[in-house]
């Protein structure tokens, strides 16, 4: 229970559980506003933006890095499919579970021996694992699937949601709104239990760890285990971040975990703003519709989408974003938002002053 | 007598590891400069060296031949380490550590998005003069040939000619000093600055060699290759430590050689995974590296 205790937020639950309500119920409304493309890349970007919320938590307040959360996403993506595939009728709350159980036990054998690293050894250490995904589940291919990956179809739409729609593609537009729906309730809930974390016990040790570990320590913080606590938590949010990722895409194979997804995570969460819900937010919905963002600017500049230079747009522009914004805005879009809200209070204050009130 | 323990499986394999293994001590290495002066990994390393030695591969295909193609490669390697350090890295000295990662990290995604760009992500090939048939031995393959001996000595010329800068000569010492005390240093004249972007031109060229070897070895050089190679490499400067130029090389040798035997013994998906038990066991022992000095944490 004491465990329990130490990451539950003391204070202002309930302000924390309305603000994470009423975002998830927008996005529930406006996924009954979009069509169902645009539905399905709402879907992806939730589930990425679970992701980057537990890669901002171990960033941002831990002060630790990785490039391994592509890699625990796999871990939790092939957990999800395994399952799947051999026991597909089991409630979708179990799968989720498990997923995040295991991406979890994943980051603790990592954790083990990274914990004693710390800045470019750990990045360096969670590369390497990262990297060692893809052979792993190319060599045991009758568990995997290998190179061409596991099917299975177990997100089914209830029959009281498929009443909901009616007329043409009644069907289609059904489906897609509920995977969306699905992927942003459980964002949603996974944003709560962050939102706490952030404000526990565990949250302000973890900041006193990465701002001075000497202090921390003095005062009775056990830093490998506040560490490796934090590399779990992290590891079990891109655990369960990639299951709610391979269950809207129904299939799971290696590919879909390559290096530059590594680079694309961060790219988001420095993009949205570092160690904030609402970063990781911004970083979910950039992820959605960058395709779209991506194939409008090669329409503006004339750029043929399936030349060499159209094909690669994606990734030049997320490396530059990438290295502009961590050289002049390193507290990305959240950051400008407070920066202009504390500009906006400060010119009300020097106004309210000149004018003698 | 001596022909046979040539030809033998386990020499084959070693032969076969060393060749690997000298890339990576190469990659290795130049990390190994880098962290010396600026205490910055380097995630873009090995893109950065595949770029220039796609650049050099250019010549080639304008008739040039592959010695120029080198030293084309060399050239661009250096100019390329030097204004990474001018541009990108030098607003970062001071700032969190994590910074200098990110963009380091970034940079490799827009190098190799680049490249891919411009040379679509197919494998290139460098002709090299040098033959790559095997050598025989009655009849039985000793796995060495001309150009792997040529990359053996290529490798080792590199490493000595590092050691000879850095120990023998007056720039070497001040690279050192500004890496070990800079403040020191530029108290005593030493341009601080100017050597730090010395250290990532030169630890740019190293990673050329590696890069250029790649390339001309029979299976080529693809845009994100060296993404591989640089994880290889990174385990090796580590399990080394990676303060200490020689613990690199030794460990990218042994890197090479456990990765052929996994390969051999086990399986071929699983080879580069041979890197990573090295290194968690070796992290496990010795967290700092096996070469490196101890270092206490002041308070």
């Amino acid at each position: 229970m004491k465990w329990f205790r130490s990451i539950v937020a003391q204070e202002r639950t309930t302000a924390r559980l309305t603000g994470v309500l009423a975002v998830t119920i927008l996005t529930l409304a406006i996924t009954f506003v979009l069509p169902p493309v645009a539905d399905s890349q709402l879907a992806g970007g939730a589930a990425i933006s679970i992701v980057i919320l537990g890669l901002s938590w171990l960033v941002g307040w831990s002060g630790q890095i990785s490039l391994g959360n592509s890699g625990f996403m796999a871990v939790g993506a092939y957990a999800t499919g395994i399952w799947a595939v051999h026991h597909g009728s089991t409630p979708l709350i179990f799968t989720f579970f498990l997923a995040t159980v295991i991406g979890a036990i994943s980051g603790l054998i990592i954790a083990i021996p990274s914990t004693r690293l710390s800045g470019p050894y750990l990045a360096g250490m969670t590369l390497a694992f990262s990297a060692a995904i893809s052979p792993i589940a190319q060599n045991y291919t009758s568990v995997t699937g290998g190179e061409g990956g596991l099917f299975f179809n177990t997100l089914t739409t209830p029959h009281w949601f498929l009443g909901l729609f009616s007329g043409q593609n009644a069907t289609i537009n059904a489906n897609a709104q509920w995977t969306a729906d699905l992927a942003v309730v459980v964002a949603g809930v996974a944003f709560f239990f962050m939102a706490n974390l952030f404000h526990s016990h565990t949250g302000r040790a973890m900041r006193l760890v990465r701002d001075n570990d000497v202090a921390a320590e003095l005062v009775g913080i056990n830093l490998p285990r506040t560490r490796t606590v934090a590399f779990v938590v992290s590891a079990a949010f891109a655990g369960l971040g990639g299951s709610v990722y391979v269950l809207i895409n129904a299939t799971v194979n290696p590919s879909a975990f390559p290096l530059t997804l590594s680079i694309t995570l961060l790219t988001l969460m420095v993009l949205g703003g570092i160690g904030t819900l609402s970063g990781a937010v911004i970083g979910g919905i950039i992820y959605a519709f960058s395709t779209n963002l991506i194939s409008h600017l090669n329409s503006l500049t004339g750029i043929n989408p399936t030349s060499n230079l159209g094909a690669n747009m994606q990734g030049i522009i997320f490396g530059v974003l990438l290295i502009l914004t961590m050289l002049f805005a390193p507290h990305g879009i959240a950051g400008l938002g407070r920066r202009l809200r504390f500009f906006v209070k400060s010119v009300r204050r020097v106004a309210s002053v000149s004018t003698g009130e | 007598m001596m022909s046979t323990f040539l030809a033998s499986p386990i020499m084959h394999n070693i032969f076969a590891g060393l060749a690997q293994g000298v890339i990576y001590s190469l990659v290795a290495l130049s990390l190994v400069i880098i962290w010396q002066s600026t205490h910055v990994l380097n995630f873009a390393q090995g893109a950065m060296a595949m770029f220039a030695s796609y650049i050099g591969m250019t010549e080639i295909d304008r008739g040039l031949n592959y010695w120029f193609c080198l030293v084309v490669s060399l050239a661009v390697g250096f100019l390329f380490g030097g204004l990474t350090e001018r541009i990108l890295i030098r607003p970062l000295y001071g700032k969190p550590e994590i910074n200098a990662i990110v963009v380091t990290v970034g940079f490799l995604g827009v190098i190799e998005a680049v490249a891919q760009a411009i040379w679509t992500s197919t494998t290139r090939n460098i002709a090299t003069p040098l033959s790559q048939i095997y050598f025989h031995d009655q009849g039985r393959v000793v796995l060495l040939s001309p150009f792997v001996l040529f990359q053996f000595g290529l490798a080792l010329g590199i490493m000595a000619l590092v050691a000879v800068l850095f120990r023998f000569t007056n720039l070497g010492l001040k690279l050192r000093a500004s890496a070990l005390a800079p403040e020191v240093a530029r108290l005593l004249g030493v341009r601080v600055n100017r050597m730090l972007t010395i250290g990532w031109m030169l630890s740019a060229g190293v990673g050329v060699v590696a890069a250029v070897i790649v390339a001309s070895g029979s299976f080529g050089l693809y845009p994100s290759d060296m993404d591989g190679i640089l994880i290889a490499g990174f385990i090796a400067a580590v399990v080394g430590g990676l303060d200490s130029p020689v613990g690199a090389v030794i460990g990218g040798l042994l890197i090479g050689i456990a990765e052929q035997f996994v390969l051999a013994y086990w399986s071929a998906d699983l080879a580069s995974l041979g890197g990573l038990i090295i290194l968690v066991v070796a992290l496990m022992i010795r967290p700092q590296g096996i070469f490196a000095k101890s270092v206490g944490r002041r308070v």
